[in-house]
């Protein structure tokens, strides 16, 4: 760790984040012919520490004889205080080396609320924040991520970016940064090199340009760019390498378990989500191979819970064998298995019975839209009758707690889809007084989140609700939800604007970031710490309005500022969705029915994969 | 023989800093990688059998902290020292282990003293029996003690059980101190620094012993060894 930081530490809260020694933490000698990436997490270590991107990348780079990777989180705000007032830079856990002294710091963007830490961090190592101030003796920064799909809003800030999957492609970029530093190449050279390796873009090399207030376009300023940059995606699972030990923290952090991932992408084809879009197609990884993971995994690590994860893990083919071998195999040892994302049928609840066989804590549903008509809008392909038995089902199992996930603001949405969540609700608790088995009162959360457009989905042309509309609409549920036995949680609005404006927005809000960190915003999803009063102020400084990028609905004619950064979807694919969307068609999932027709398979030559057996039995 | 194991640990810089949960759960997880077979409570959530002395503060280093550990089979306390050493991250080590009779009382209900080591790194002999003259002169020490209920006045004399040894180290002095642990009456680091004037930030705080006190005698937890102060 960083020994400047010792006499701080007694004095800012968990101080167990900053002081590295976990177990399996990599501690390499730092030597002139090594290439050295600082892996940095724009958020607190609690939440940073949970993240399986980069402990994947973690152990490939350390499985490099020529390479070290070091972790880096963001300083929590008193711990930032003191680091300011003693003069101490913003370091590395493992060897206390300067952000700075790196040859690549490369940040993760999971979620636009973060990039304001990204700046702080850059600002508290000493970095210069654009790619344009920056000198030779600075690193390269480099973002990868599912925000790189639309990395424009921050674009300025990166050297490069990486768009999909990193287990091959950070082979390359180590490789070539490490020659061209052998070579004592400049960074405009260096930079040059890598515009070339698929995958990688350098936002410097291109020009936007706006007519009208407008995006209107984005030029190459080099002979031989690409003008459209496609996601680097592995074909197979199986033969990808996979951590074997992840680091232990001692302080409490978020999902702290053996996790492995199970399969990779997810084609139910949600026209809302994000995920499901850019990660196609789906890869599932063979379950000799996961259950040889999940034993180095608990021996290396000591953890007494193990987590399939993915973004379906009940899609996975063979997820009741292997969920019941592993039951068998760890449950008598006092570990637990457990199974994020599961989807609602009830295939799931005879899982979730599996998996919690002493203690029913609560199962989580995500409905996400109230009645049929609005589901099918969205291609949330579940019915009431699902809803129904599921529901039932669970009760009847012993489950005494349902949680229930919906969205306001979807494009369609009335009065109607309003009134199926309170009714939905409702029915939860009455099928809970009916067919509980539980000696415990039925209970149902209803949380609801706002719609927030995301590029690259059928979505992506739609505006966001209006704060006032939110607000009302939330206001109506909670007028209506207000009964014992209910509990109504949800989203702040301000938070789902800022978001919908950097999911959608342009490089010319690179200076409303800028403007909005110099006054002092960070951390903005926590709530505690966001300030919407600072960002609108920051937007007036800038004279950019932020209700033009959230809720202006675009003409698909409409030049998109992300078009150029491709997950490999055919625009006429999601053009058809949204078609599909307003007149309340569904389209089923191409694993098991025909092809939609996405072109992720024919454009970037890869295509579903499937373990054999059959899901169930 | 017996299947639980009674030993004692030190916890260096390098976990100065993890809180007293943090410990508990480095030393579940290291038992399960060192595939040691703990006992688990009975019922839907079943936890390992571990019993540890009363928790020592964050930021406080330590050469004999104890713990109990119940095993699901008889246990070699050699055996389990090198199996767990092995297994534990850097920083913790287990210095000694026994086993410990059916029956024996829990470390809470036993150990009622510690001895302190508090190095200070500016701070002369000669300014340390001034303060402890000045406590000397003193009928009590009172302070406002903030506990869950409210605010609570304590004097903290009584607590302070002595000063063993001053010893010259550098520039400054390592001040070792008997004091009260656990239920029956507890000195905060932060109080003996009130009594004997620093703060806690400025000085490394190590816990050097922990004892069962009777009267003048004082037995340690594990190998039964005892020593006699006379408070003054």
């Amino acid at each position: 760790m960083d020994m400047r930081l010792m006499p701080l530490l007694p004095l800012v809260t968990k101080p167990a984040r900053y002081t590295n020694n976990e177990v399996n933490a990599q501690h390499k000698e730092w030597s002139e012919d090594k290439i050295t990436m600082a892996l940095a997490f724009p958020d607190i270590y609690d939440v940073g520490m949970a993240h399986l991107g980069f402990k994947i990348l973690y152990s490939i780079i350390n499985g490099r004889r020529d390479a070290v990777a070091e972790r880096v989180y963001a300083p929590w705000v008193d711990m930032q205080q003191l680091m300011l007032e003693h003069n101490i830079p913003l370091s590395a856990l493992e060897s206390g080396h300067d952000l700075r002294d790196f040859d690549l710091v490369g940040f993760t963007l999971q979620h636009e609320l973060s990039y304001t830490n990204i700046l702080k961090m850059l600002d508290l190592a000493g970095i210069p924040r654009r790619t344009s101030q920056r000198g030779e003796d600075d690193p390269l920064v480099v973002a990868g991520g599912p925000c790189a799909f639309n990395v424009e809003p921050i674009a300025d800030f990166f050297d490069f970016v990486v768009l999909g999957e990193g287990e091959e492609v950070i082979h390359e970029i180590l490789d070539l940064v490490k020659e061209k530093k052998g070579q004592e190449a400049g960074r405009t050279e260096i930079l040059k090199e890598l515009a070339r390796v698929p995958g990688v873009y350098v936002p410097s090399f291109y020009r936007p340009v706006y007519a009208n207030g407008r995006f209107e376009s984005l030029e190459p300023l080099y002979r031989g760019l690409p003008t459209r940059i496609e996601k680097r995606v592995v074909a197979d699972l199986n033969t990808l390498p996979f951590p074997e030990e992840f680091v232990v923290p001692f302080a409490e952090v978020v999902h702290d378990r053996v996790m492995v991932e199970i399969l990779r992408g997810c084609t139910r084809g949600c026209r809302f989500c994000q995920a499901g879009m850019i990660y196609r197609p789906v890869r599932e990884r063979d379950p000799e191979v996961i259950k040889e993971l999940v034993a180095k995994l608990v021996e290396s690590t000591g953890y007494d819970e193990i987590s399939l994860s993915s973004l379906s893990s009940g899609d996975y083919t063979q997820i009741g064998p292997l969920v019941r071998e592993l039951i068998d195999i760890y449950q008598g040892c006092g570990m637990s298995v457990s199974l994020p994302s599961l989807r609602l049928d009830s295939f799931a609840v005879e899982l979730a019975q599996e998996i919690q066989k002493a203690r029913k804590t609560g199962l989580t549903f995500a409905p996400e839209a109230g009645t049929q008509r609005l589901r099918d809008v969205i291609n949330k392909n579940v019915t009431d009758q699902d809803l129904k038995e599921v529901v039932q089902g669970a009760f009847q199992a012993g489950w005494s707690r349902i949680k229930l996930y919906f969205m306001i603001g979807l494009p369609t949405e009335t009065e109607e889809d309003l009134d199926g969540i309170v009714d939905l609700a409702h029915r939860v608790l009455k099928w809970g007084r009916e067919f509980r088995t539980s000696p415990r009162r039925p209970e149902v959360t209803v949380s609801v989140a706002s719609f927030v457009p995301k590029a690259h989905t059928p979505f992506q042309w739609m505006g966001q609700d209006t704060l006032e509309s939110l607000a009302a609409k939330q206001a109506y549920l909670k007028e209506r939800l207000r009964r014992p036995g209910i509990t109504f949680n949800f989203h702040h609005g301000e938070q789902s604007l800022l978001e919908a404006v950097f999911a959608r927005g342009d490089r010319r809000l690179s200076q409303v970031l800028e403007r909005a960190v110099d006054m002092g915003c960070q951390f903005d999803s926590w709530i505690d710490q966001f300030r919407y009063d600072l960002w609108l102020q920051a937007f007036r400084d800038v004279g950019l309005d932020p209700a033009d990028y959230a809720q202006r609905s675009l003409e698909p004619s409409q030049p998109l500022p992300w078009s150029h950064l491709s997950p490999g979807l055919d625009t006429e694919f999601l053009l058809r969705e949204w078609q599909l969307a307003q007149q309340g068609i569904p389209t089923a999932d191409c694993r098991w029915d025909r092809c939609t027709r996405c072109a992720v398979c024919f454009d970037l030559a890869v295509a579903n994969r499937l373990t054999e057996g059959s899901s169930g039995e | 023989m017996s299947n639980a194991i009674r030993f004692q640990f030190s916890k260096g810089p390098e976990v100065m800093f993890l809180s007293h949960l943090d410990v508990l759960r480095a030393m579940e997880r290291a038992l399960r990688r060192a595939k040691l077979p703990i006992a688990f409570t009975e019922g839907f959530s079943p936890r390992p059998i571990m019993s540890f002395s009363f928790a020592l503060p964050v930021g406080v280093l330590s050469e004999a902290e104890y713990a109990d550990f119940r095993f699901a089979e008889e246990m070699d306390p050699a055996d389990f020292m090198e199996r767990f050493n092995y297994h534990l991250p850097s920083g913790f080590q287990v210095i000694a282990a026994e086993q410990l009779a059916e029956g024996s009382p829990s470390l809470m209900n036993e150990i009622n003293a510690a001895l302190w080591k508090v190095a200070l790194p500016h701070t002369s002999r000669k300014e340390i029996e001034e303060r402890l003259r000045g406590l000397e002169a003193r009928d009590s020490f009172v302070v406002e003690r903030q506990t869950k209920k409210g605010n609570r006045s304590v004097d903290l004399l009584p607590l302070l059980f002595g000063v063993s040894k001053i010893e010259e180290s550098g520039n400054g002095v390592d001040v070792h101190c008997l004091a009260g642990v656990g239920n029956e009456g507890n000195l905060r680091v932060e109080e003996l620094g009130l009594l004997l004037g620093f703060s806690p930030a400025e000085a490394v705080i190590t816990r050097i012993g922990q004892f069962k006190k009777a009267g003048s005698q004082y037995w340690t937890p594990l190998g039964n060894r005892g020593f006699t102060w006379t408070e003054r």
